[in-house]
């Protein structure tokens, strides 16, 4: 990974984080809807992997935060306005925040029922390869989505049909309030890729070069023919499932603990070790940042809500 | 000019014909590529389409969700699911991946592919035998063809192949081997556009498929003791042509709904509904539905033909409508 592509990894990490700040404090305060799924802690993996595919390279995201969205470039005012239901977001109020949308810059959508990814993203692949495009998808999901039936039929189906396809596992340890001990009888996710005979790999997903390698190395893979691969990210979730959650299934403590592993400053500390990041630089991302976050916040306040006449549009295309 | 076809060599000629046409067409599901499709429509298609013609694993999510993604990418999938019944296997895929994905996207998409899906009663038990084509109708974001003829097989076919929205393709398991003619050069069937197949004065006999293979018998029967009755066959079922059934209706007065699916909120039901909200001064006799009397389909034949409308029954009914 070049010095560029490493900075830039933290300037988008910082900036999911910033902006995810702002979401929950306008939640709370009543400006926006309260439907975010918040992704802290999550981010270095989401913002790594995508770092090492091309732009184009489909993409369809989990429930966890922003970055996916901030990776691919995604103006954040577009991401405001589709949580507060206001024009000049990407769905027009039809989705919210769980359809951020962008086919431009490779966002093919999410999901609502968790599993809709796997098959959808595997058809896209298979489109992928027919049309001889090069191109790779990228499937996010969690450890809880990993025990949905459609990831078996789409991992098998990627696997005999070896298309250009990653299955990216975020595995925080949750399902909602479902521990992973619970609902999972495997340690790791990345074992059952040998069921389906396409390679799995483990990483630190608190690590940037880690998964940024394994996902370059299973895009190469992909690229070449020779089929899917299953990465899974080990991370961690600081905060509730949603905006709101009371955590009865956790204990203060237990994320207190989990904040030590934050990927932040962790990538922050490296920068500095590097050469690449000093206190001048950090203060000047994180005022550049500040100022994104208000101009996008003030640019949300100011738009009109979403016409309630456009409710009837987009089912057709005929 | 025509030719004559039997109604699953016109959808094996619609896809030849589409094939042909547009590189982006392909066309999967299990059992299609080698055998040739469990009803064997599609032999030889794998020899001259090569890899646009495979076959799946029994992976009923992955077959139409993944012609959601194909849709999405540049392909005009043509998917298949070997019964109808198992649209109940992936109705998360169908229901909610084709039917809504374009609109929780804000129509970033168009989702230009067909499910095709062998629907209807051959004695195959409750799994193998449905028409399940009130749950597609209740479903926003779906069309859905229902072709009854080898000319509308074609034609619906080749223009549900051309369309940029979901299509579910009903293709009914009696009628594959049902002759007919078939206009000779490019024929394509519009969607939303009802026929009436034959003219009558007394009473409106809404059907479609075997239904209205049946009906149009019991009209034979029933012109001979001098009853004459409208047939008028929907022909797809979203988008839904009202206003030919409306105006069958305005002209005689009352109307049946023949169909080969549950009772309980059918498309005769919304059919009823619509007449009610619609035509009710239009009306001068009960609305009637036949229909299958919320039962699951049975697998012996005795037993289909004590649940599944028959050309008697669809007599004593219309007996019963007769204008006084």
């Amino acid at each position: 990974m070049d010095d560029a592509t490493r900075i830039e990894i933290f300037r988008k990490m910082l900036l999911s984080r910033r902006l995810e700040e702002r979401v929950r404090q306008l939640s709370m305060a009543g400006e926006l809807p309260a439907t975010l799924h918040p992704g802290a802690g999550q981010e270095a993996c989401q913002v790594a992997a995508l770092a090492a595919l091309r732009p184009d390279d489909p993409m369809l995201y989990g429930h966890r935060g922003l970055a996916y969205w901030i990776a691919r470039g995604l103006p954040p005012e577009k991401i405001l306005c589709d949580i507060a239901f206001k024009e000049g977001g990407t769905n027009g109020g039809k989705g919210g925040v769980m359809h951020v949308v962008d086919p431009s810059r490779g966002i093919f959508g999410e999901s609502g029922t968790l599993g809709g990814n796997f098959v959808i993203g595997v058809g896209v692949a298979l489109a992928e390869k027919m049309r001889k495009t090069g191109r790779v998808v990228i499937m996010f999901f969690g450890d809880g989505t990993s025990n949905r039936g459609q990831f078996h039929e789409a991992a098998n189906f990627a696997a005999v049909k070896k298309l250009p396809a990653i299955f990216f596992c975020e595995n925080n340890g949750w399902a909602v309030s479902v521990s992973a001990k619970v609902s999972t009888a495997v340690e790791n996710i990345a074992d059952r890729a040998a069921g389906y005979g396409m390679p799995g790999k483990v990483v630190d997903g608190n690590d940037i070069d880690a998964v940024y390698n394994a996902t370059r190395e299973a895009a190469e893979r992909a690229r070449q023919g020779e089929g899917p691969s299953l990465i899974e990210a080990k991370v961690q979730r600081f905060l509730g499932h949603y905006l709101g959650d009371p955590e009865p299934y956790r204990t203060k403590e237990d994320v207190a603990k989990l904040r030590e592993k934050d990927p932040l400053p962790r990538l922050q500390q490296d920068l500095v070790k590097r050469g690449l990041l000093d206190d001048a630089k950090l203060g000047a991302f994180e005022k550049e940042i500040a100022e994104t976050v208000d101009r996008a916040a003030e640019f949300t306040r100011a738009q009109p809500p979403v016409a309630a006449s456009t409710a009837l549009d987009s089912v057709y295309a005929t | 000019m025509s030719h004559t076809l039997s109604y699953g060599h016109a959808i094996r000629e619609a896809l030849v014909e589409e094939m042909r046409r547009d590189p982006s067409v392909i066309l999967y599901g299990e059992d299609v590529a080698v055998y040739g499709g469990i009803f064997r429509v599609l032999a030889g298609l794998r020899d001259e389409f090569g890899e646009r013609v495979f076959d799946t694993p029994i992976s009923e999510n992955v077959i139409a969700g993944s012609a959601v993604g194909a849709a999405m990418a540049g392909l005009r999938p043509v998917a298949e699911l070997q019964f109808a019944d198992f649209i109940h296997c992936a109705a998360d895929e169908v229901i909610l991946k084709a039917g809504t994905w374009r609109y929780a996207h804000g129509g970033a998409f168009t989702l230009p592919l067909v499910i095709r899906a062998p629907s209807g009663g051959m004695g195959f038990g409750p799994e193998h035998s449905q028409c399940p084509d009130a749950y597609i109708m209740h479903s926003p974001g779906l069309r859905l063809a229902v072709p009854s003829t080898p000319a509308d097989a074609k034609g619906l076919l080749k223009t549900a192949i051309r369309m940029d929205d979901p299509v579910v393709f009903f293709e009914h398991k009696l009628l594959y081997g049902m002759k007919g003619e078939v206009p000779d050069g490019e024929h394509l069937v519009p969607f939303g556009k009802a026929n009436v197949r034959r003219e009558g004065s007394a009473l409106t006999i809404v059907a479609w498929q075997e239904m209205l293979r049946r009906s149009l018998e019991a009209a034979e029967r029933l012109a001979k003791e001098g009853l004459d009755v409208e047939v008028v066959d929907p022909v797809t079922l979203n988008p839904f042509d009202r206003e030919t059934i409306l105006a069958s209706v305005r002209k005689t007065g009352a109307c049946m709904v023949v169909e080969e699916a549950y009772r309980t909120l059918g498309v005769g039901a919304e059919i009823g509904a619509m007449l009610m909200e619609e035509a009710f001064g239009d009306l001068d006799r009960p609305f009637r539905r036949l229909a299958i009397p919320d039962v699951p389909i049975p697998t012996a034949p005795h037993l289909v033909d004590a649940v599944v409308p028959r050309v008697d029954d669809i007599v004593k009914v219309a007996r019963e409508l007769a204008p006084k």
